[in-house]
């Protein structure tokens, strides 16, 4: 900054003074040691978490937090595999979290263009009903679907954990508002150069649409991983247990051996916050955006 | 041109997309919910009528299921208790909205100088951590230091990456525990609550003894007073809020139909006093004194003939968020002083000498406080801070500038800029959390308590679960479930009446 300008700008922007400095580094000391305080304060069940399943079962109990003469059980790990199908349990809700996600960002984006690009007789009254079922409670709908799921005879399956979870408004609400902010003139465009509409959907709106399709398919994901109730009442065959419900049911069968259950419950948290690390940036985001249609 | 019309066409089209996702909604949403209102007025019950039963026996009840619901003592206990589990919510909103002030002050300050000496003594603090862990650890050993050591390395290395990084690294470890909130977790947390191994007591246990011993020797007349002291400050609380009200009132701001409940809840934890450990004469007499001064106040304003100038239920969204951050103070100054007055009885019990770490999740009382700590540590860091971090950076920047010239301190400036430009956001978490807290809660009961001791912690959401998989009496459970609904219905609906006005304003 030259000399001149400072002498300028002297009434608005404050002159880096030796006394401006000490305030600025008391302020930010102080601002820092209380994050820094709060986010330990935050993660410490995940720091006796880790700990505790690298601990001997004999010192599960014991007041310190850290392995003690038996040293750490690295090997508490492998004991998990042995006592529980707890790979089974991962690939499990992968693959439900991987087929919902699917079905999910797909259906719903050919329905969110069909409302916000198409125009046909009856689209709102079509979308209304859309709207109306979004304010219904999941609870409402778990105990009519289990009826129905027990007539299809698709109790206890993966297809019958898929279906209802796949078709939801809220995906459908979600990529509308979005699509709804795309310029028309690009689909109009495209449709002088004699796109067909499946042409525009795939080769306009889509694209475009990016940021709305990885918010609902990061949602969509994790909340099928999260999910428990629907699981829970329709899985009854462990071998097609999803990772919460195994946790579970390992937590209430074996509950007294707390290091293999920590270190189950480290299993399933870790790449968690493996995929909130690397996700983090389009997380925000995402959050952001979907509660703004609120 | 085809001989079909373009608008038939148009139709077939915006069909043919939708049919994928159409077909699934009306299959597991629509059809469920018309089959979910014919069960409600059925006896539908599983060990009466099921698909292996030669005659079905099913019957059209009418609203027998509803008198029911509200006749029987287990809906009400289970309302209660989703209640008050809900009570949580304000703390957690309150807690998300200092973590994102705290997040939203950029930590890398302006002036280099100030941040290099920041660097410096971040590294400084670490080196030195380091060289006494090292001491510490040869001096008393791992068993003995080995703790001490890690938890010490540990914050000064999230301090180290605070400083190096900025705010994304606080940001990151704050969200940790709301992203991972899950069956896993609340099976940490059950660990944790364990009362004779888990982390929680073993701490508290020897802090406890201390403490009890404090207590001893102090003079008993220092907690007595405690409780006096707590009662004054509620009522200066209660007193703040309703002069804050009137004058809202009078200067137009919000309607008088809208005053009345705010009002009203605004006493709610005065009305908790009276249950608990408060002298009941006192908090009437309190209560009372209210009473006139209000209705004085009423009629004076009603007797000068002024214009009412909003309509009835105006404000109404200012006025709750005025409320409802007085009813979290209150409830804080009520719970404090509650603790403090029972210390000397609670530590001179004969039965049960010295003050002892409570059962947590095995006792009736502490069940829900403890379900709603798991609440609060997920709730600090979660959505609701990233939405309010969000609202914090669209404040303009030109009226903190305005509040700057006009030499208003920081205080000044949050009441008045800030929390006025976060009101949207504010009320659009508050309605969400409602809605949510009311459905909400299964995950915590069925996997901590699984809703005991004595149906402490089943809040409704379990008890629908409870109805239709576990007893499998269907038409009651969705019975139950459609009052959850018709609930829910009427904060949206109050939603879309109160927060668009509220949040254009």
């Amino acid at each position: 900054m030259s000399m001149i300008n400072t002498q300028v700008e002297e009434v608005h922007v404050h002159e880096p003074t030796p006394e401006r400095d000490r305030r600025q580094f008391i302020g930010k000391t102080g601002l820092h040691i209380l994050l820094a305080c709060i986010s330990f304060m935050l993660i410490l069940p995940f720091v006796w978490m880790v700990l505790t399943s690298l601990k001997n079962l004999g010192e599960v109990s014991d007041p310190s937090w850290l392995p003690g003469e038996a040293g750490w059980q690295w090997s508490n790990y492998l004991a998990v595999f042995e006592k529980i199908p707890f790979a089974t349990y991962y690939w499990n809700s992968l693959l439900i979290a991987a087929w919902v996600t699917f079905l999910q960002v797909f259906t719903s984006s050919l329905a969110a263009f069909s409302f916000a690009r198409l125009k046909w007789r009856g689209r709102d009254k079509v979308f209304f009903l859309y709207l109306a079922t979004m304010m219904l409670p999941g609870l409402v709908l778990m105990i009519p679907n289990y009826q129905i799921m027990i007539t299809l005879g698709l109790v206890d399956t993966m297809t019958g954990l898929i279906l209802p979870a796949a078709f939801t408004a809220f995906g459908t609400f979600l990529l509308r508002q979005f699509m709804l902010s795309i310029p028309s003139s690009l689909d109009e465009a495209a449709e002088i150069d004699g796109a067909s509409k499946w042409r525009i959907y795939w080769d306009v709106i889509l694209p475009l649409s990016r940021p709305g399709l990885i918010t609902l398919t990061i949602f969509t994901f994790l909340g099928t991983y999260h999910s428990f109730f629907w699981p829970l009442v329709m899985l009854k065959s462990e071998h097609k247990y999803t990772l919460p419900i195994g946790i579970l049911s390992f937590s209430s069968t074996s509950g007294q051996e707390t290091n293999l259950l920590m270190a189950a419950v480290t299993m399933s948290v870790v790449p968690l916050i493996i995929l909130f690390v690397v996700l983090q940036k389009q997380l925000v985001a995402g959050i952001q955006l979907g509660a703004v249609k609120g | 041109m085809s001989s079909i019309p373009k608008s038939r066409k148009n139709v077939y089209t915006g069909l043919l997309f939708l049919a994928p996702n159409i077909i699934g909604v009306l299959l597991f949403v629509v059809f469920p919910v018309v089959l979910s209102i014919c069960m409600a007025f059925t006896d539908w019950d599983l060990t009466k009528n099921n698909r292996y039963k030669a005659d079905p026996d099913l019957n059209f009840i009418g609203f027998e299921n509803f008198v029911r619901l509200f006749t029987e003592h287990e809906f009400t206990q289970y309302f209660q208790n989703t209640l008050f589990l809900m009570m949580g919510i304000p703390f957690g909103m309150g807690a998300a909205l200092v973590a994102a002030i705290l997040l939203s002050q950029n930590p890398k300050s302006d002036s280099a100088k100030a941040h290099k000496w920041l660097k410096m003594c971040t590294f400084g603090l670490l080196s030195v951590v380091l060289g006494v862990s090292i001491a510490m650890l040869f001096v008393s050993g791992y068993n003995g230091a080995g703790m001490m050591v890690l938890l010490m390395c540990l914050i000064s290395g999230i301090l180290m990456f605070g400083v190096l990084g900025g705010n994304t690294v606080y940001r990151t470890l704050f969200y940790l525990p709301s992203f991972t909130a899950g069956v896993p977790t609340y099976v940490l947390w059950k660990k944790l609550y364990n009362p004779r191994t888990g982390p929680i007591n073993t701490t508290l246990t020897p802090a406890l003894e201390k403490l009890s011993a404090v207590v001893d020797a102090l003079p008993i007349w220092l907690f007595t007073s405690c409780r006096w002291i707590g009662f004054g400050l509620i009522a200066a609380l209660f007193g703040y809020g309703i002069s804050k009200l009137l004058k809202m009132w009078r200067d137009g701001e919000i309607g008088s139909v809208a005053m009345l409940p705010t009002m009203l809840a605004l006493g709610l934890p005065i009305l908790l006093a009276l249950k608990w450990s408060y002298t009941a004469g006192v908090s009437w007499a309190l209560l009372i004194a209210c009473a006139i001064i209000l209705t004085v106040l009423v009629v004076r304003a009603v007797k000068a003939k002024r214009d009412f100038t909003c309509a009835g239920f105006d404000g109404f969204g200012s006025g709750i968020l005025l409320v409802l951050g007085l009813m979290v103070l209150e409830f804080i100054v009520l719970g404090v002083s509650t603790v403090l007055t029972n210390l000397p009885a609670m530590v001179s019990d004969p039965s049960d000498p010295g003050l002892s770490a409570p059962d947590w999740l095995g006792s009736y009382e502490w069940a829900k406080p403890s379900m709603m700590i798991i609440g609060f540590w997920a709730a600090i860091g979660s959505n609701n801070m990233l939405l309010y971090l969000a609202a914090l950076t669209n404040v303009p920047k030109q009226l903190y500038e305005a509040a700057d010239i006009d030499g208003a301190s920081r205080w000044a400036r949050f009441w008045n800029v800030t929390w006025p430009q976060l009101a949207p956001t504010t009320f659009f978490i508050a309605v969400m959390s409602t809605i949510g807290g009311l459905q909400g809660g299964f995950e915590m009961a069925r996997s901590l308590t699984n809703g005991g001791p004595a149906g402490a912690t089943t809040p409704i959401s379990f008890f629908i679960y409870n109805e239709g998989f576990e007893t499998g009496r269907l038409g009651y459970s969705a019975a139950i479930a459609w009052v959850l609904f018709l609930m829910i219905f009427t904060i949206t609906t109050f939603n879309w009446k109160f927060g668009n006005r509220y949040v254009n304003d």
